[in-house]
């Protein structure tokens, strides 16, 4: 993508952030925030998992300590201390910071599987030692506080709020895409490809890995305040282990190898959970799925795939392809109803309210209503429904892969050059 | 003296359990380099396999078949979804794994619901093995340690003396002479990883039944199997075995003890100010006995990365 379309596409999505919330309801101001915060807190981890190729497990201490920081500045404003509430967040980058110099000496002293470990003992830790920590994290019920207002802003409405958080956001995002233009943002990605020539160059590869992690864990922070801010309270739970995993999985759907690959898969699952979250209660059991499949098959995200196709847009042949691309699409959605359909089936028949349901049927097995229509157990229509959409999809797909890789035989050259740069990434 | 000793016995039980998880994690990664994250959820889909099958087939029918079905599982696994992003490198692989958790948990809740399952040991099942101090000790905790020193035994037998063993170790030394030997080692490495597996899907079947039986089993166990390979050092079994009744005697006694820094402290005659100043200094033990094992943790990675009887880095 040229220079200016991705300025045009950037003042877009920025317009678009700042015009459009005051016509929107405050649940849909509520979701856009919650994905910014998303966004940053995926942003941040991706400096330290995509950029210096630092897996960490254990990114919720630091979240969750610059919640807890900001919460802390929050009460002494209250009882007085002169200092603007939209500065909160500083509190949290602090902290953050400061805990990131700390853990980040000790977990950058290893790498790989063991790096991965200790970030997640880091993490186990604060998660089990905060409720015994009355003062610092209030308990089991946590600690909370109230905006005070400030220049004329109350910050009682959603509204106020998710500005203050766009404009830390994009503060921070621009920070951070700073950050990978310096010659320092450089030795990050150096690290990632080969430490042992970073070290022979003369750096200390400690000592840069500690500030990489420290930085990371410094926006953490800032997104944590930020959540902090917005909810005006925080409790241990913070630290938990599905936190770490939400940021992981956010960064590694929408493409580690990207910059804005992270904001890709935060704002896609925070958007994901905020409509398909009142519909089903498997809503996490599909983004376990999206995440595996992704894995399996787009090993670089969402976000990558989609940029190798927007990169390579003039050399790939789009007449042989639309066809392919077009069976694949129709393959997918059938397999995802498939899929939707028999989960959802299972929830039903294995719920509480099923049972009961049989209970008043004497033990049959009466009729369930499921996407707009009702459905016996026992007849086979059923079963054979979703048993041919998976089977149909899934030979749809198959035939639209083998028909992509033909195409691609015939330009083996682009193949070859494209493997090339993933192999340096990886 | 009662507490001492009902607290061994217990930590001695709950430490062998840790063993029979982490037995097969630590083989695994021995052997592929996988930190499995989905380990403990082949243990939580034992236990609730086992749950399922025992209305049908009977407890101990359950039990058998369970770990064999959690076997297959983690063969089909390793097979079609981990071979798959080898390629890709050991991150790719540790993130399909910490997926694959997410979904187990998820489908788990999908069958069984959100809350814990009346998953029980018989009635016959329930009688004292013997008693101490005037109470009676559960026959079936004993059956739990037995269980599993039955397993190490086996194991390490099957290992070290069969040629069996002989071809699994040498795959997990050199799997390129391996292969050119004629051994055919992307079974070998199937193999290893559907036993694994199915050991952790015994240990959920033998011990689900004492040992409540819920949606977060494998999360709440996971961390602490994580621990005891860790601790005991990655890739060795007899350090798994020494970790996890380390870790077992430790929670077992930690539970007990109501000392606190603060108590310490009073030796030297600091203990009031140390009660002044609260926080961390008057935190029993008693309540932090969850926290001392990743502190341990953590202390063996930044310290001895080997562990305490792994020889590689």
């Amino acid at each position: 993508m040229s220079v200016k379309a991705k300025l045009i596409l950037g003042t877009a999505v920025l317009l678009g952030l700042i015009i459009m919330p005051p016509f929107l309801d405050a649940g849909w101001q509520n979701a856009l925030n919650t994905m910014l915060i998303a966004s940053l807190f995926a942003l941040s981890f991706n400096l330290l998992a995509g950029q210096a190729g630092l897996l960490s497990f254990g990114h919720a201490a630091y979240f969750g300590i610059g919640a807890f920081a900001a919460l802390h500045l929050m009460q002494a404003i209250e009882d007085g201390l002169p200092i603007a509430t939209p500065l909160l967040p500083l509190a949290g980058a602090l902290a953050g910071l400061i805990a990131g110099v700390c853990a980040g000496w000790f977990a950058t002293m290893r790498s790989g599987v063991y790096f991965a470990l200790v970030t997640l003992a880091i993490a186990e830790l604060f998660h089990s030692f905060a409720p015994h920590l009355k003062n610092l994290f209030g308990g089991e019920s946590g600690i909370s506080g109230m905006r005070m207002p400030w220049a004329g802003f109350n910050f009682g409405t959603v509204l106020e709020v998710y500005y203050l958080t766009l404009a830390w956001v994009i503060v921070c995002t621009a920070l951070l895409w700073a950050y990978t233009r310096t010659p320092f943002g450089r030795l990050t990605l150096a690290l990632r490809d080969n430490e042992q020539r970073v070290l022979f160059m003369g750096y200390d590869a400690h000592i840069a890995k500690t500030v990489i992690f420290a930085v990371s864990a410094m926006f953490s922070g800032v997104a944590g305040a930020l959540q902090a801010m917005s909810n005006e309270t925080a409790n241990y739970a913070l630290f938990a282990s599905h936190v770490s995993a939400q940021v992981v999985l956010y960064t590694y759907v929408g493409g580690a190898t990207l910059f804005f690959g992270p904001v890709f898969g935060a704002v896609a699952f925070t958007l994901f959970a905020f409509l398909v979250s009142d519909l089903t209660r498997s809503w996490l059991f599909y983004q376990g799925l999206i995440f595996v499949l992704v894995m399996l098959y787009a090993p670089n995200g969402i976000g990558g795939a989609i940029a190798y196709h927007v990169r390579h847009w003039r050399e790939l042949n789009w007449s042989r392809l639309a066809q392919p691309y077009g069976i694949a699409l129709i393959g997918g959605m059938l397999v995802t109803a498939g899929v939707v359909f028999v989960t959802e089936t299972v929830s039903i028949l294995f719920g509480l309210e099923y049972e009961n349901l049989r209970g008043n049927a004497e033990g049959g097995f009466p009729e369930f209503a499921l996407l707009g229509g009702t459905w016996s157990p026992t007849s086979p229509i059923t079963w054979a429904l979703p048993a041919s959409l998976l089977i149909g999809g899934i030979w749809l797909i198959r035939k639209a892969i083998k028909q992509i890789n033909d195409t691609q035989d015939d330009n083996r050259e682009l193949d070859d050059s494209v493997t090339d740069k993933e192999g340096v990434q990886a | 003296m009662e507490f001492l000793i009902i607290s061994t016995l217990n930590g001695v039980i709950y430490g062998l359990l840790l063993f029979m998880v982490s037995a097969g994690l630590t083989l695994i990664f021995g052997m592929m380099g996988i930190l499995n994250f989905a380990h403990a959820s082949f243990y939580m889909l034992g236990a609730y396999l086992a749950y399922a099958l025992s209305p049908i087939i009977g407890f101990w029918g359950g039990i058998l078949v369970a770990p064999l079905l959690v076997g297959l599982f983690g063969m089909l696994t390793e097979r079609y979804l981990l071979r798959r992003v080898h390629a890709h490198g050991h991150a790719h692989e540790l993130l399909l794994t910490f997926g694959l958790a997410l979904i187990i948990a998820e489908v788990v809740k999908l069958f069984f619901g959100d809350f814990p399952v009346a998953y029980q040991i018989p009635d016959d099942l329930r009688f004292a093995a013997f008693s101490v101090f005037g109470t009676d000790y559960p026959f079936y905790r004993v059956f739990i340690g037995t269980v599993a020193v039955a397993m190490f035994v086996v194991l390490w037998l099957l290992l070290s003396r069969t040629r069996v063993g002989i071809v699994v170790r040498a795959a997990e030394r050199l799997p390129e002479i391996a292969e050119a030997l004629g051994h055919n080692i992307p079974v070998v490495f199937m193999c290893v990883f559907g036993a694994g597996a199915a050991l952790a899907g015994l240990a959920g079947a033998v011990a689900g039944a004492f040992y409540p039986t819920n949606p977060n089993m494998a999360a709440e166990l996971g961390v602490i199997v994580f621990v005891v390979v860790v601790v005991g050092g990655l890739g060795s079994l007899k350090g798994s075995l020494l970790a996890s009744l380390l870790i077992g005697l430790f929670s077992s006694f930690a539970v007990g003890i109501d000392l606190s820094l603060a108590n310490l402290l009073g030796l030297i005659g600091l203990g009031d100010w140390a009660r002044s100043v609260g926080g961390l200094l008057t935190t029993e033990v008693s309540s932090i006995s969850g926290t001392i094992p990743f502190a341990l943790m953590l202390l063996v990675l930044l310290v001895r990365p080997a562990g305490l009887m792994g020889e590689r880095n």
